[in-house]
Parts: structure tokens; sequence; C-alpha cells
């Protein structure tokens, strides 16, 4: 099943197609791994949106990827209750362990390493997410593991 | 109507009575008071609360309110930043806030002196600054058209554009991406901003991140003069404000008519004025003589030289109209040749009928419309794009918008507007028969409209008639002289072939590349924005035009006037005077100063002179036969003289595309985007196929540039084996 039929079988559950937009997107970015312009294109052709309005949306929300990222996925919290308890350090501690910045993606293109506003764990802070699953709370000794058990993943 | 329950608000202490509802903006403006605002503009639809500029104090609340999201509610009692210190403090920190990223370069900008957000942030906003950090910077001005550039670091994410982009043009092109901070306004990857009224987001931003680059570094407001008048490329008649700097049109922006164009502006009316300035302009007369060739001559020589072709032609001249003249020049070339010369015979641009006077409507009445028939398949957003803007207001108030009068709606709803779109409707005649069939007249809302070709055609024919009540005998068997007045009738394939048969030729063109090598004489032609005189627009509204640019020569009305003079036929060289004379016989003695600014509806009080001269023709419309679609040719919004001359419009031309139902789409295995082979007759082109939507079964679509000459009924195949999509 094309793509844009898949979206429209979703669509049609909802009373207003434009409202499949989230699921949709979703569906698009398993297809490809992230959200390349084909991908507008097609939500868009299947929800009678136009590609600059499915882009508009996905770019609000952490979870689309406007650009290509690795097979796994880690995202740090730095928003304020997890700086607090020290998720710079955290943070910088993915940095040294992956030889990557935020925003990037290693060489081989296993891991991104992303920052991500508050993920609703403020209180085990700091919190970080590996491919979408929570770890709480991640002190940079913590971090070699993390990466190890995610490289024999 | 009933009517609506007065309410009585308090706003810094001053009683005020509106209805119930008005909103908050409106009501403080009623008493004389400003809320200031920057997101809320009524036009976009309903408010969104984006800036937070417009705080104000409501007893019984215990916070500031956003005063454009609220309405006006009995016994509100409102402060704003004049009485409440809450209010001015927190307007005051709003604009701190909204000013952390601005970079302030008020000096380069070409906003600065006419922009909101320096006024306001004199007015409510703090002195100082105490942002010491850096300002996030970007890539600036960002070209998101050849028209249109964007400087983001100036924008303050009020979100009118992609309002307006989004529920107001309604073609979803520019969003904001990202979010919070980071938000930035664009299109979709590195499209351009396209589609006919793009333009209308310079003016609806507060700011200087959107600005009509053909006015960048063009001038400073106090430099400038805008001058009313309106505009002159489509029947529609747009209120405009020209910007003139030193003599020279610098911009054209709206200047709202609440009837007519709700201040908005189709990006041919805004952006094709360089036209005035194209590298082909003919400046000064041009005479071909024997054996020489063409040769520039003096303004007392040419009118020599026409005096004396018009002499030789001896009432056998011909005079091809364009529909773009004023009432008042056609009016004096009709006396010249009429009265002068005994030459009663003009091709008019198009047929014109006095038969849909009794459905006269303002435009408006379309957005208020239940009902709207759209007949004819010529989008109308090419040939009178305003029009199209107020079906889609219509349609998102709850109106139902369909293609034939048959349909039940027309006979189940009180307010129901017809608009014809396309040929064969006979000058408004058909449309004013279906309007008799259905008995709209008198009825409160009901009218009708018919989209002329030309934006003057009504008030050129109107002239014509006034002028003199002598029929034309038949068509003389030779013609002695063809002058052929302005553009339109210039590039008219049928005045061409006129001209073959006349034994000369006078063009009156504004530009060499329609005027060169076929005429005998050539006068240098003004564009509308040159001149002085009036209108009459498709609804039938008589509108006054104003010299806003110097012409490089006369107009046509100043050397009209003299060369008449020859003939000992007066016509004052003023259009106030022309107008006085004609006004007489067609506009019930209206007084020049009288046609107004904002130029009322009148209507006509008397049916003018029905005029009994074979127009263009057009083609007939013919039903589809056998496998056929019946395809429609027009003329795209961004075509004509001036928008080629305009390299700002050129992304805007119409693609080699034609358009069709998805019906017949399905039918003949055609997708989207695929390679088509339209044929006809022997004759055939290929094109790109876009499934329209909105298209009739049975009918195909295409720019008329693109249409290889194709008419009527034709054959649509995919193109073939081995292409694909
Ligand atoms: S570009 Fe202008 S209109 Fe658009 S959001 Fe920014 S400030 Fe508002
Ligand atoms: S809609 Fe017509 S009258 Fe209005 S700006 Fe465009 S061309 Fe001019
Ligand atoms: S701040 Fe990190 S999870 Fe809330
Ligand atoms: S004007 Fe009220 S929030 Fe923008």
């Amino acid at each position: 099943m094309s793509l844009v039929t898949e979206i429209q079988e979703i669509a049609a559950q909802y009373p207003q197609s434009r409202s499949a937009i989230m699921p949709a997107l979703h569906l698009a970015q398993k297809k490809y791994g992230w959200l390349p312009r084909e991908a507008f294109e097609e939500v868009g052709e299947a929800l009678g949106l136009t590609p600059a309005y499915c882009m508009s949306v996905a770019s609000f929300y952490d979870m689309y990827h406007l650009e290509p990222v690795g097979t796994h996925i880690v995202e740090v919290c730095t928003n304020i209750s997890c700086a607090l308890v020290g998720a710079q350090a955290t943070l910088e501690a993915f940095e040294r362990e992956l030889g990557i910045r935020p925003g990037e993606t290693t060489a081989d293109g296993e891991v991104t390493l992303r920052t991500v506003e508050c993920y609703g764990g403020c209180g085990w802070g700091p919190v970080v997410a590996v491919d979408q699953r929570y770890h709480e709370p991640v002190k940079p000794e913590d971090v070699p593991r993390l990466v190890q058990d995610l490289r024999n993943a | 109507m009933s009517m609506p329950e007065l309410v009585r608000v308090t706003i810094d202490e001053k009683d005020v009575h509106v209805a119930k509802g008005t909103g908050l903006v409106e009501t403080a403006l009623s008493a004389g008071i400003e809320i200031p605002v920057f997101c809320y503009e009524p036009r976009l639809g309903a408010p969104i609360g984006a800036c937070r500029m417009c705080l104000v104090e409501i007893e019984g609340m215990p916070k500031l309110q956003a005063g454009c999201t609220l309405t006006a509610q009995d016994g509100m009692v409102v402060r704003t930043a004049r009485t409440s210190s809450k209010a001015a403090e927190g307007q005051n920190a709003t604009l701190e806030f909204i000013l952390v990223n601005h970079p302030l370069d008020c000096p380069v900008c070409d906003k600065g002196g006419e922009c909101p957000l320096q006024d306001l942030t004199f007015r409510y906003g703090p002195g100082k600054t105490r942002m010491n950090f850096e300002k996030t910077t970007f890539e600036k001005p960002i070209p998101i058209s050849p028209a249109i550039s964007l400087d983001r670091e100036r924008c303050i994410l009020c979100y009118r554009c992609t309002r307006f982009s989004e529920a107001v043009s309604e073609d979803g092109q520019l969003v904001a991406r990202n979010r919070g901070a980071m938000s930035v306004i664009t299109t979709f990857e590195d499209e351009p901003y396209s589609g006919p009224f793009t333009g209308n987001v310079t003016e609806l931003c507060p700011v200087g991140a959107l600005l009509p680059t053909q006015y960048r570094f063009e001038a400073r407001p106090w430099e400038i003069v805008d001058v009313p008048t309106v505009c002159g490329m489509c029947p529609v008649g747009c209120n405009t404000h020209a910007t003139v700097r030193e003599g020279k049109v610098k911009r054209v922006i709206s200047r709202n008519h609440p009837e007519i164009d709700e201040g908005w502006l189709c990006d041919k009316g805004r952006f094709a004025f360089t036209h005035l300035r194209a590298a082909d302009r003919v400046v000064e007369p041009i005479h071909r003589v024997r054996r020489r060739g063409f040769e520039p001559v003096s303004w007392p020589e040419a009118l020599d030289v026409a005096e004396s072709l018009l002499k030789a032609a001896d009432g056998r001249a011909v005079v091809a109209l364009s529909g773009s003249e004023t009432v008042e020049e056609a009016y004096a070339l009709a006396k010249l040749m009429r009265q002068g010369l005994g030459s009663h015979h003009a091709v008019l641009p198009e047929e014109v009928s006095a038969g849909l006077d009794a459905y006269r409507l303002p435009l408006s009445a379309i957005g208020d419309a239940q009902t709207v028939v759209v007949l004819g398949d010529v989008p109308l957003n090419e040939s009178a794009p305003i029009v199209d803007l107020w079906v889609r207001a219509a349609r998102r108030k709850g109106a139902t918008i369909v293609q034939t009068a048959d349909d039940p709606a027309v006979s189940s709803t009180e307010r129901v507007v017809l608009i014809w779109s396309g040929p064969g409707g006979r000058g408004g005649a058909r449309v004013g028969e279906l309007a008799e069939r259905l008995g709209l007249a008198g009825k409160d809302g009901c009218g009708a409209f018919y989209i002329p070709a030309t934006p003057n055609g009504r008030g050129v024919a109107d002239a014509w008639a006034a002028c003199s009540d002598e029929e034309p005998a038949r068509e003389p068997d030779s013609i002695g002289l063809l002058v052929v007045s302005g553009d339109e009738a210039a590039g008219n394939p049928n005045v061409r072939a006129l001209a073959e048969r006349a034994e000369a030729v006078i063009v009156i063109s504004m530009f060499h590349g329609l005027a060169a090598g076929w005429a005998d004489l050539v006068l240098p032609g003004t564009s509308y924005l040159e001149r002085d005189g009036t209108y009459v627009n498709l609804e039938g509204r008589l509108q006054r035009l104003r010299q806003t640019a110097t012409p490089p020569g006369p107009t046509e009305l100043e050397w009209i006037s003299q060369l008449a003079a020859r003939f000992h036929v007066e016509i004052p060289p003023y259009a106030s005077a022309v107008f006085a004379e004609l006004s007489k016989r067609c506009y019930g003695g209206l007084s020049f100063g009288e046609v107004g600014e904002r130029a009322p509806l009148r209507g006509y009080v008397e049916a003018p002179v029905h005029v009994e001269v074979p127009p263009v023709p057009e083609p007939a419309e013919e039903p589809p036969s056998g496998t056929g679609l019946h395809l429609v040719a027009y003329k795209p919004l961004f075509s004509g003289p001036a928008v080629e001359r305009v390299p700002e419009l050129q992304f805007q031309r119409p693609q080699a595309e034609i358009e069709l139902s998805p019906d017949d789409a399905r039918t003949r295995g055609i997708a989207n985007g695929d390679r088509v082979v339209v044929s006809a007759g022997g004759v055939s082109v290929e094109l790109r196929a876009r499934v329209s939507k909105d298209l009739r079964a049975g009918v195909a679509r295409v720019a008329l540039e693109h249409s290889g000459g194709l008419l009527g009924n034709v054959e649509v195949a995919p193109a073939g084996a081995g292409v694909t999509a």
C-alpha cells in the first residue's frame, strides 16, 4: 500500500482529514527515516494540505526529524529542572563519548545526539531518552555504559 | 434585519455605546482611544492574540487582557495605558520583549518612518534597552520570491503574513517553521511564494520584515507623495495609492475600498507599474518615410502628419479601441473622428450590454451571498482576481459555490449572486437574462456580475456612443486610415488583420515592441498611471484616475485636443472639462469633483445609447461532443504588454500545462504531472497535465499563450510511450 493510501485510510477515521496530520507524519517518517521533501509532498497530497503546511507542523515538534538522523537517537533534556541538576555535564559526557556535538551524527551513521526541551520527568533529572526510551537520572559516569549498550544493540 | 443590541462600555472613564460583540479595539476607537496592536487585523479572520501589544486592564479580571481578543459586553470597564499604570507597564514590557532580538536598523530599513513597530515603541515602549548581549542574526534579506524580500531579524512573529496565506488567499504557501523564539517565516523548501495575491503580505507586515523588492532603498517616507488613484490593469478597478517620488512611481499600495477590494491588491496591479520605465518605451513620435524607414519626429511634425493622414482618409477611418482608454480620452477621440471627420467606425474591444444594469451590486455583496453561481470556466483569479477573493470569503462564511444556476441551492437560498466568467457572455446580456429568469431583480443581496476582458470597456463604449447619435453606415469598402488606440488593440490579431486592409495606420502605443513595423505614424501612448480621468469598472462604478507619474510626452487628451482644433472641433485638454461635457450625456450630469475618492456605486441614471458597432468577435461556447473535451483558453493574469516588461513578475507567468477535471483525467489514464498531447484538426501541442478539482468534467483549460491556437473541441491523450511522470 502506498503511503498516500495508508494515510487516507487513517484520515477517514477523523471528522476532518487534516486532523490526521500527526500520525501521517509518523508514517512518513517511518518510511523515510526522516522527513524529506517527498514526505511532505505525499502527506500533503493525502490530506489535501500544502507541503508547506505539513512542514510547518512537523517543524514544531521535536519528534519529527527535518534532517537525516542516525540509526539511534540520544536526546538529552537541557531544560531548566534537568539543567539545575547537571544536564550540561551529562551532555558533555555524551559529546566526549561519541565525539560529536548536539545536532550531529557519528561518522558511521549510527548515533545522533540532540538536546531537547522538558520531557516531563523533571523530578528525576537529568533525563535522557535513547531511541525514545527514558533513562533517569543519567549522570556523566553512566554515559559510557549507555553508549556501549547502544553500540552493541 | 433586527437592530443589534447596544451595550455600554466604559473606556478610560468615557462611556460609549456600541453593538454587542463589537471588537474592543473598535469600541475604544469609537471613543477616540487607541488600543495599540500588531497582530490584530480583522480582515484575516478571528484574532489570535499573538503579540500582546493590546494589553488592557478590565475591571473584575485579575490579570491584564489581550484587548484584541475581547468583544464589547454591557457594563465592561476598560482601562488602557492612558489611565492604567498596570496596562502601561504591560505594554512597555511587551515592547521590550518584542525588541529583544529586533535589529533596530531603522536607518536602513525601508519601513522606517511608516513602521507600526517604530511608532508604537515611540509611544508605549521603553526608551532604553537592557539587552546587552548579541542578538540573533539571520542571513538577510532572503528573496522569498523575486518580488518580495524577507528580513527575518526584523520579524516580530505576529503571523499576519501566514494567516493571509492560509485564510485569505488560501494558498497555504507561507508558513512558520520551528517553534518559539526559533520560529522563522518561510515557504516550502526553495519554492518562491507565488500566486495572484502574494504582495499583500508586504502591506500586512507591521515591521520591515516583508518588503517589496522593487521598493528597496528607493525612497524615504518624507520624500514621497501617495497619490490616490485606481488600478487600470483589469476590470475590478482596485483603489490604490501610487507612491511617487520626483515624478516617478516607486510602488503601488492599496487604498481600501470596502465595497471593491477590502484593501487587497493582486500582484499585477501592485508590481507591474515598472512597465512605465520599460526599455522599449516609445518616448517620441515616429514617422515612416518612404525609402528612409522610420524616424523620430517632433510633436508638431507628428500632428502635421496625423492631420494629413486623417484628411486623406476622407471619412473612411476606423478606430480600434483598447478598453484601457479613460472615458475622457475615448470621448475626445470619438469627438474628433465622429464630429470632426464624419468617421463613425470603431472596433470596440469587447461587447458591452446595458442588460446587467438592473442587477448591479457592489463586489462586497459576493462575500455576503448564500449562494454564488460561477458560470463559465475562465478562472476568476486570472480574469478579475479580487472577485476570486470575494468568492473565497463567501465560502468561508458558509456560502455554497456552484457552477450552474440549476443547482438546488439557487432556489433554496435568499441571497444569490451570479458571476459570468467565460466567453460567450455577450457583454453581460446573457447573465442579465438569467438573473431575470431567476427573478433576482430588486431582491436584497441578489445580483449579477459579468467579467469583461478590459479595464474600461464599458466606459469606452459609453463615451463612443455619447459623442454622436449618428449610426455608422455599413463598414467602408476600403479603410482609408486605421487608428489603433492603445497597446491591447495593437496586440490584437484581429486589429492587425484590419491593418492589412488599411491604406494607412496610426498606432498609439507605449512600446516599440507593439508599434514597430506596421504604422505610418506611431504616437507615444501613456499608462493609466500617467493620466487623469475616469474608468468604469465591472460593477458599473465610475471611478477617478489620477495622473501620478509624469509621462514622457503629452498625454493622449492633450494632443488629441490640439489635433482636433485643426478640424475645428473643440476639445479641452483637461479631463475635468471633457468629463463635464460627456457627463450630461451618460452620467446624469455628475460633476468631475463628485466622482469621488472612494466612489459609490451609483448605477446608470439613464441607459447609455447602445452602440451598434461590431466588437472583436468572442469565440462562442460549444458543448463538447464525442470523446473530445471543450478547451477553454484564457488570458492569464500574468500576461500582456505590461507584465512582459516587469522582471519581478516573470516567475509568475503560466506554466505550459493543461488543467483537466479528475473524471476526465481518470478515464484517460492521466495522472497529475503527466505529459499529454492536446490535438484538434491536425494541430497538436504537448503539455503537462494538472488535475484540478474545481474544473467541470468535459472541460479542459489552458493559458492562451500555451494553447497552440487550439480552442473548442479537442482530444487529450497521454504523450507517447516511454514518457513517465
Ligand atoms: S514577517 Fe512580518 S507579518 Fe510575517 S510574522 Fe513576521 S512580522 Fe508578522
Ligand atoms: S485585481 Fe485588477 S484592479 Fe485589482 S490590483 Fe489586480 S489588476 Fe488591478
Ligand atoms: S526539565 Fe528535563 S524533563 Fe523536565
Ligand atoms: S494585537 Fe492583541 S495580541 Fe496582538
